[in-house]
């Protein structure tokens, strides 16, 4: 990893403590730039100084582990990230496309191109079909998004909605608000599902802040373990109530039920995707720490408060439509910023691609191994994403931070 | 005439312990008895995880299967103790005050037992791990039967209680019974067309196919399977709607399974399945959806009224 990736990836969120002050000029010289203008509009020059950053940042890494991903990186031209992102897009293109056309219903590209497609054809793709690859692109782009925030606001490459109790939050919201008042439409649970989500998720904050952090790994577990306490009182309340089978059809992301009509509230999480972008640079800085962002003019508080809502909602919305997707909103942020450092808005896009991708693929694989019956998606997913989490676990130097 | 046999001998067995008692409880046991036959006799049965010696006609009864309580109670048998959270509305007068509750369905209340101090332990399908545990305290006999051959598996499972309790004849006139309805119903099922049997539990559709435990509305039943390459599980497999709609069933047999377990808020059966998709099938638009009765079919499943009651109510939506 990069140090560009992480300056202060022990840290908790309260502000530069002693800790790993090295790192912390050479990314703020090339992370300065962000706060005071949009580099994307900026002329080649600015984004030179900018990328700067990188090869700067990452000689400090480099210095422990040349072959980390991290040598210092070839700026990657504009034309080459254009390129990228295209053949990006592309690969997703494709994968949607592949997506169409598999499941239950015979449906060939043969048959679309041709236009004679029987009625029922038609009515698969347009009911079932792509409302179900719409909402794998919204919930896979807007966790692996939300996954990456929340690390700059946390400032630790291993936290995301499930291994910050976020996701637990959000369904134990689902859970009490079905049992006090199961007649609330849809809507009303998941406004209550994201209110435990950012309650459950400030919690976190919290005890981050209370408690003193050694190691990288120990944010993660925390949350891991709150997590856990919040899921035992979901497992709990579902025990008296008879729903412990309900709250695991909820937990474990399905698309299997995914039609028209029932997907549309995924809409939600696009937008927050969207707000995220536009907000980037401002979560650039505040992954910084308190102090430079309060010093660069921005209000700490304020940023905070937007991440973190835009992360509730986000899990909230994602699991009452999917159900939980684990260790998306981690791996996929983190293979993206070993690649390209933590520069959120030029990393976005490509979080965004390489999620949606990545539920993809895991989607297709679902539905195609037990053909026509499924594997949900939270299994394939689970399986996948905890083997990449516990590489990139593994595969940190014990010194490097 | 080989029930009159049966209970020559079962006289003959009972004669003969008897007089080994009245012996004076001498050492020297009749030659035809098995094992010692001073003590209370005892009957070896066969179950699911092997064999238990069982007092015979056993007078404390703890039974943590729906369908084995069924069966008792169509047997006449008293019962002690039962998980009372489970008991499904038929058999509404288990909850009452003099019996005992013993857990739940999955996991016994092993003080509660050792108060009750039952002299038989009935445990099948959601309980039968607990078999191990509760063997070593009491007599326990597993009813669980694997649900490919639905009607031996019933015979194995009522025929084991009613051999510990002497009611072999009326576990054959009940099976006999049981024989004819399905008989009268099964040319109605064949008649059918296919048919799909979907369970819907928190907004999750599953199939059920042949080996799961609605099986019988196509092994014995005769309804052909609409996606008979689905769904070898016994316990359902995922599907989406386009499963549903290509399959095209002409009947749908639903459980609502949060219903059945008295589950609220979650969505009902009937929203989530209302849609295009399932719309399209010939079971929708001819109004042939079935909503089986939860209780008897998710909760209960087997038991001698039960199952009775189960192939009537598929009979009757099929007009037979």
């Amino acid at each position: 990893m990069t140090a560009t990736a992480h300056p202060g990836t022990g840290r908790a969120v309260d502000g530069p403590a002693p800790g790993p002050a090295t790192p912390a000029p050479a990314v703020a010289g090339g992370l300065v730039r962000p706060a005071d203008g949009d580099p994307v509009r900026r002329s080649d020059g600015g984004r030179v100084r900018l990328a700067d950053g990188g090869p700067a940042g990452s000689a400090h890494g480099s210095s422990t582990r040349p072959a980390d991903g991290g040598q210092p990186q070839p700026r990657p031209s504009r034309l080459r990230l254009r390129l990228g992102l295209l053949a990006a897009t592309a690969g997703v293109a494709v994968l949607a496309g592949v997506s169409l056309f598999v499941g239950a219903t015979e449906v060939s590209v043969g048959d679309v191109l041709a236009g004679d497609l029987t009625a029922a054809q038609a009515q698969t793709l347009v009911s079932s079909r792509v409302p179900r690859t719409l909402s794998i692109l919204l919930a896979g782009s807007a966790i692996a998004i939300v996954g990456l925030v929340m690390q700059l606001l946390v400032r630790n490459k291993f936290v995301e909605p499930s291994t910050a109790g976020t996701t637990e939050s959000a369904g134990l919201g689902l859970l009490v608000v079905t049992l006090v008042a199961p007649a609330l439409p849809l809507v009303g649970k998941m406004a209550v599902a994201t209110v435990f989500a950012l309650a459950g998720t400030m919690l976190f904050l919290a005890i981050l802040r209370r408690i003193q952090l050694r190691s990288v790994v120990v944010v993660p577990l925390v949350g891991m373990m709150l997590a856990g306490v919040i899921g035992s009182v979901s497992t709990f309340l579902a025990y008296r109530n008879d729903m412990l089978h309900t709250l695991s059809t909820w937990m474990t992301g399905d698309f299997s039920g995914v039609i028209r009509g029932r997907y549309e509230l995924l809409w939600i999480v696009g937008g927050c995707a969207v707000v995220a972008y536009l907000a980037a640079n401002r979560f650039t800085v505040a992954g910084l720490g308190e102090e430079l962002t309060t010093n660069l003019g921005l209000s700490y508080r304020a940023v905070m408060a937007l991440g973190l809502s835009i992360v509730a909602v986000t899990s909230a919305v994602v699991v009452v439509v999917v159900g939980g997707l684990p260790f998306l909103g981690l791996v996929v942020p983190n293979i993206v910023s070993l690649a390209m450092g933590d520069y959120l808005r030029r990393s976005l896009p490509w979080v965004a691609l390489l999620g949606a991708g990545f539920v993809l693929a895991c989607d297709i694989v679902g539905r195609t191994v037990i053909h026509p019956a499924e594997v949900p998606i939270g299994v394939v997913v689970g399986v996948v994403g905890s083997a990449v989490f516990l590489y990139l676990l593994l595969r940190r130097p014990s010194g490097a931070r | 005439m080989s029930t009159l046999v049966r209970r020559a001998a079962v006289a003959v067995v009972l004669v003969s312990a008897l007089a080994a008692c009245s012996a004076g409880g001498s050492a020297e046991a009749e030659p035809p008895a098995e094992g010692e036959s001073a003590e209370p006799s005892t009957i070896t049965v066969e179950h699911a995880q092997g064999s238990t010696e069982v007092p015979a006609d056993p007078e404390r009864v703890a039974v943590f299967d729906m369908g084995a309580l069924d069966t008792l109670d169509t047997l006449d048998v008293d019962v002690v103790g039962v998980p009372k959270a489970s008991v499904p509305s038929f058999l509404e007068e288990y909850t009452g005050e003099e019996y005992t509750d013993v857990g739940t369905l999955f996991e016994p209340d092993y003080e509660a037992l050792a108060r009750l101090d039952p002299d038989l332990v009935v445990v099948g399908f959601r309980s039968a791990a607990a078999y191990p545990e509760l063997s070593k305290s009491y007599p326990t006999v597993d009813v669980t039967f694997d649900s490919t051959d639905f009607l031996a598996g019933l015979e194995e499972s009522a025929g084991t209680l009613g051999e510990i309790f002497g009611k072999e004849d009326e576990v054959a006139e009940a099976l006999a019974g049981i024989d004819q309805r399905v008989e009268e119903i099964r040319p109605a099922g064949e008649a059918a067309g296919t048919g799909m049997v979907l369970q819907t539990s928190g907004g999750e559709v599953t199939m059920n196919g042949a080996a799961s435990r609605f099986g019988l509305i196509f092994t014995v039943l005769g309804v052909a399977e609409a996606a008979p390459d689905v769904a070898s599980d016994p316990h359902g497999e995922v599907v989406s709607f386009e499963v549903v709609r290509d399959a095209n069933p002409d009947w749908l047999f639903v459980n609502d399974r949060d219903a059945a377990i008295g589950e609220t808020g979650g969505q009902a059966a009937e929203q989530i399945l209302d849609n295009e998709l399932v719309a399209a099938t010939t079971a929708w638009q001819q109004d042939q959806v079935v909503y089986l009765d939860g209780e008897r079919w998710y909760i209960v499943m087997h038991g001698l009224s039960n199952v009775e009651a189960m192939i009537d109510e598929v009979g009757q939506a099929l007009g037979a």
